[in-house]
């Protein structure tokens, strides 16, 4: 243990020194209840209700339930930052023993870091990271122009498109055949890139 | 097929100063009417041009003027109809142009004429089109809330213009590997409906 910072840093937050400290006395299924709603909070979720909920309950005083809450809050943050093949669970488990957290605790904690809910947890964060608008919807037709003013007959083909974004907008454009061309062939190309990177030796380094 | 030159009065007259033009300059003003054929908002010569043509070819405003809307005309009859450069010939021939002429106009009709459809079939209907079409692709390393990523993403830029602005708007979608492929996916379902058509 000696050498190794712990995944908390070498300077452990004061918010889950404080935290741990209140622990101590705290009731094991009062403690599952924050942690839920902890973790609904990282998630993305709305928790002012079940927040009040909690508060109201009286266990605990004001100060103590918000010091327990941004200390959680903290640590689960720094636990999920790292990629589970960087922070192994014993690692995890002995670090919060440092800190004096119980194991029945410490056996909660790892269950939100490391049980099945990491691949929401994870998703949330990458859903509510910066990240330009994505495709929400796409709806298309293609049109066949028979005749127009100039032509007789103009048997020409177009795509319509109506792309809705993540960021609510919504835009509404013709698509030529010969820029449909463009767009198919340069997504396939895109997508041939991103299978070559993956492949390659820089995503396979074990850190 | 049906004529679509009708020998009008105002066909008659245009017809007699056509006849009259050196052969030479005919051509040449021809294929010059034929570029421009497709751009409705433009004319085949701007003012200036057209007074050098009048006294170029020796023939005031208003004959000049009736000349150059007959010639514009009929190839728009010829590209609505999607007419034969022989067919073309025969109808030139019935309003009596003279052969000189009536040969100049259905050979140049036989050379630019495909492409002059062609450019009238790609002008389609839209007030906004997909003009432009770039991309970027980057890994990410890390962000605010994750630490040890390598995730690959995509940025397609679309470049979008509209008929009444000079300028594109342009639009940035990012997409992961997975919503890439998905969107991929539905281009194929377009790609397979159109080639449905041929």
């Amino acid at each position: 243990m000696a050498d190794r910072t712990s995944f908390l840093g070498g300077r452990i937050p004061v918010e889950v020194e404080i935290m741990a400290k209140h622990l101590k006395d705290l009731d094991k299924d009062f403690f599952r209840k924050i942690l839920k709603v902890v973790v609904n909070a990282v998630e993305g979720k709305d928790c002012r209700d079940s927040l009040k909920s909690l508060a109201d309950n009286g266990t605990l005083s004001e100060e103590q339930l918000s010091h327990i809450i941004t200390g959680i809050h903290g640590l689960l943050k720094e636990a999920l930052r790292l990629p589970t093949s960087s922070l192994k669970q014993e690692i995890f488990k002995e670090d919060l023993r440092e800190l004096r957290i119980s194991e029945e605790f410490i056996a909660d904690f790892a269950s939100v870091v490391f049980g099945n809910r990491r691949a929401s947890l994870e998703a949330a964060a990458v859903e509510h990271g910066p990240r330009l608008p994505t495709v929400e919807d796409i709806r298309w037709r293609v049109d066949v122009a028979i005749s127009t003013s100039s032509l007789a007959r103009a048997l020409q083909p177009s795509i319509l498109m109506q792309m809705k974004l993540t960021d609510g907008s919504s835009h509404r454009f013709e698509v030529p055949v010969s820029k449909f061309q463009d767009l198919r062939y340069n997504v396939a190309l895109i997508l041939k890139e991103m299978n070559d990177l993956e492949k390659k030796s820089i995503l396979k380094i074990q850190d | 097929m049906a004529s679509i030159i009708k020998e009008t009065q105002s066909i008659k007259e245009a017809v007699t100063h056509i006849n009259a033009i050196d052969l030479n300059k005919f051509s040449r003003l021809l294929s010059r009417i034929l570029q421009k054929l497709h751009l409705k908002a433009e004319r085949s010569f701007s003012e200036d041009e057209e007074e050098k043509l009048q006294s170029a070819l020796s023939m005031d405003k208003q004959a000049l003027s009736l000349v150059l809307e007959t010639i514009s005309f009929i190839l728009e009859q010829a590209v609505y109809h999607n007419v034969k450069p022989a067919s073309l010939k025969q109808q030139l021939e019935s309003v009596h142009l003279q052969p000189d002429k009536v040969d100049a106009l259905s050979q140049a009709w036989a050379s630019a004429g495909p492409d002059a459809i062609e450019k009238f079939r790609q002008r389609i209907f839209a007030p906004k089109k997909l003009e432009h079409v770039g991309w970027q692709l980057n890994l990410q390393m890390a962000q605010s809330t994750r630490a040890k990523l390598k995730s690959p993403h995509a940025v397609l830029e679309l470049g979008i213009g509209s008929e009444e602005a000079e300028n594109t708007d342009k639009l940035f979608v990012e997409f992961s590997h997975q919503e890439l492929l998905e969107f991929y996916n539905k281009l194929e379902t377009i790609q397979a409906q159109l080639d449905s058509l041929t």
